[in-house]
């Protein structure tokens, strides 16, 4: 990362008029360039993502994010009341409920919510016969699916980022777990896959405030929620791996053969890789950089209105893509895809050109070398620490271009 | 223990699967294993990752090539797409949470509707060393692999516990197969052609593949 292009605190700062109104355009060239001061990341990640409208001010913003901090803590307090371990600075890794929704009595859940705290009216046990003073089994499918996915996020928390100093605290664990477990009552659809530790605990480092924290993250989870959703036998991440394969098949049909010969038409060796957007091919710090490079590139100025719009599918945000926006107030590849005219194909995320990019990095050790789907593994775990994060974004960009000239090429009707 | 040779120098090539339950500690098993490291700090296993060794069995080299998966039942349809073509089949669970002893049944399921019947088998009660939290008796786990008609072993992956033993018994088992189905094919296993696919089962893609290039043990 080039510190000079980098944007520094003052440069943040005098991106806003009086009011507070974000110059949002100039800030986003900054970005990909050079990345984000990390003293003022969560605060930028906040606009990146759509958290805040860059046209609202000051105030606005305040009274958004009171409210917010409201919601959240409501939420939380169900979720405390349907399971009290939530914000009680202790979490679980083993599970408290069975599938018809009978508590428990694992020996580790009693350690570690010491034991008293789970007596509640939702969750109290029944030792031995059913005693007068215990309610009945939980019938509320919806809490006991949510129950059930806890220890899941506990058992992910403790291996989440541990080598940070961050998580050393007990208190930064558990507060992962409640934001997670918060999130996963809030969207039930998805509840909580694995996976998605890795894409929150950066939000929990940068954002000091749990609320905030949370929100971000949903925000985050707008784009990649369909990625985790699961219908029947298939993951939702499983489109987007049909994307890549026909990306790659556009701009490097020889390697798409090859890939497919071996057995790996389905792209599912690049699953990781577009689950927790490549944080276990970086370092913690390249990953961040490479986050919000992708996401001022690929940046919208409607995001915030699209996603304040009820009536709007959270899935697919571009489908009511509003009319009039300001393409200097755009990232470079929505920019480029807006230009490119393919307004009636489904927008792919630019994680699709990055994981793109690295395979065609790897095309020729791809094609010489692998001679079976364990080769394509290995050759792409290669890359686990020495991809370049600037480098593979340049690669997705020129993939975009070529992609859309092939395809508007072969349908020119559109 | 066995030297470590260069990694294309094999005899036989055996593709293992690691299952079980989230936590159990599949990925420390393989890291003890392929690498003798444990890490406390190890992250979870996002989709599928794998490693290899070589070992040595009889007067042969055989290269195992451990395909880890990640736990949770969610990804279960995905992870499951790297069972094709495995001989051999660590199942694992915590012994000091029952409950992933319980699931067993539910992985053996899975595995024998998408493996070939003749995979060999074998139940690992990992964590062996948290003797305080002990939650599955030895017994219990013992007589249900024997009506399973799998192995069995405890492991701690931690103190390096039973876990060369257990990859090393699961490719022995494998390697006799191979070699019984060879006998009985009327071909001295050490006498195959070169390049020759042994199919452990009927399906063609559950096979054990005798290197093609260098035979020379």
């Amino acid at each position: 990362m080039q510190s000079g292009k980098t944007l520094s605190v003052r440069k943040w700062r005098s991106a806003f008029s009086p009011e507070g109104c974000l110059d949002i355009g100039q800030t986003l060239g900054r970005i990909y360039r050079g990345g984000i001061h990390p003293s003022i990341r969560g605060e930028v990640w906040e606009f990146l993502l759509g958290c805040f409208d860059p046209k609202s001010t000051y105030e606005e913003r305040k009274e958004i994010r009171l409210m917010r901090r409201e919601e959240y803590i409501r939420l939380k307090e169900l979720c405390t009341y349907m399971f009290p371990l939530v914000g009680s600075g202790k979490f679980i890794t083993a599970p408290v409920i069975t599938e018809d929704g009978t508590p428990t009595q694992d020996p580790i859940v009693l350690l570690e919510a010491s034991h008293e705290k789970l007596l509640t009216p939702t969750t109290q046990a029944t030792v031995g016969s059913d005693s007068a003073m215990s309610c009945p089994k939980e019938d509320d499918k919806k809490i006991i699916q949510w129950k059930l996915t806890l220890h899941q996020i506990g058992l992910d928390v403790v291996r989440t980022d541990r080598t940070l100093m961050f998580y050393e605290k007990q208190e930064n664990l558990s507060k992962l777990w409640d934001v997670l477990s918060v999130y996963s009552w809030f969207d039930k659809e998805v509840g909580y896959g694995q996976g998605m530790s890795d894409l929150c605990s950066p939000m929990i480092m940068l954002l000091e405030d749990e609320a905030d924290a949370f929100w971000c993250f949903e925000r985050l989870m707008r784009r990649l929620r369909g990625n985790f959703k699961c219908v029947g036998n298939s993951v939702g991440v499983e489109s987007q791996l049909c994307n890549l394969a026909n990306v790659i098949q556009v701009v490097d049909p020889k390697l798409h053969k090859h890939l497919d010969y071996l057995g790996g038409g389905d792209y599912l060796f690049a699953f990781r890789m577009l689950m927790v957007l490549f944080r276990r091919e970086l370092s913690f710090g390249d990953s961040l950089f490479l986050w919000e490079m992708m996401w001022a590139l690929e940046y919208d100025p409607n995001l915030y209105t699209l996603y304040e719009e009820p009536e709007s599918d959270p899935d697919r945000p571009e489908d009511t893509k509003v009319k009039s926006k300001s393409s200097r107030q755009c990232g470079k590849y929505e920019r480029e895809y807006i230009r490119s005219g393919a307004k009636n194909d489904e927008p792919l995320p630019i994680s699709v050109f990055l994981v793109a990019s690295v395979l065609k990095e790897k095309s020729v050790k791809l094609l010489t070398e692998a001679k079976g789907l364990d080769d394509v593994l290995k050759i792409l775990n290669d890359t686990s620490g020495n991809l370049d994060a600037r480098k593979a974004c340049s690669g997705a960009m020129k993939l975009h271009r070529k992609y859309l000239k092939k395809v508007k090429l072969e349908k020119p009707s559109s | 223990m066995a030297a470590y040779r260069a990694d294309d120098d094999y005899d036989y090539l055996f593709k293992l699967v690691l299952i079980g339950d989230s936590g159990v500690g599949k990925s420390n098993l393989l890291s003890r294993f392929a690498k003798n490291e444990f890490n406390l700090e190890s992250k979870s296993t996002i989709g599928v990752e794998f490693a290899t060794r070589s070992i040595r069995v009889d007067d042969k080299i055989v290269k195992a090539q451990i395909w880890d998966t990640a736990g949770q039942e969610r990804y279960r349809a995905i992870t499951s797409a790297y069972y094709r073509g495995a001989v051999g089949a660590l199942l694992v669970y915590d012994t000091s949470r029952h409950v992933t002893f319980e699931n067993v049944e539910r992985w053996l399921k899975e595995l024998r509707d998408h493996t070939d019947q003749n995979i060999v088998i074998m139940l690992v009660g990992n964590k062996a060393d948290l003797r305080h939290l002990r939650a599955v008796p030895t017994e219990e786990a013992k007589a249900y692999a024997e009506k399973e008609n799998t192995y069995f072993m405890e492991t701690s992956a931690l103190e390096a516990l039973n876990v060369e033993t257990a990859f090393t018994e699961v490719l022995t088992q494998i390697y006799h197969v191979v070699s019984r189905k060879a006998l009985d094919a009327g071909n001295d296993p050490s006498a195959l052609p070169k390049g020759q696919t042994i199919n452990v089962g009927s399906k063609d893609d559950v096979s054990a593949v005798k290197k093609t290039t260098c035979c020379s043990a």
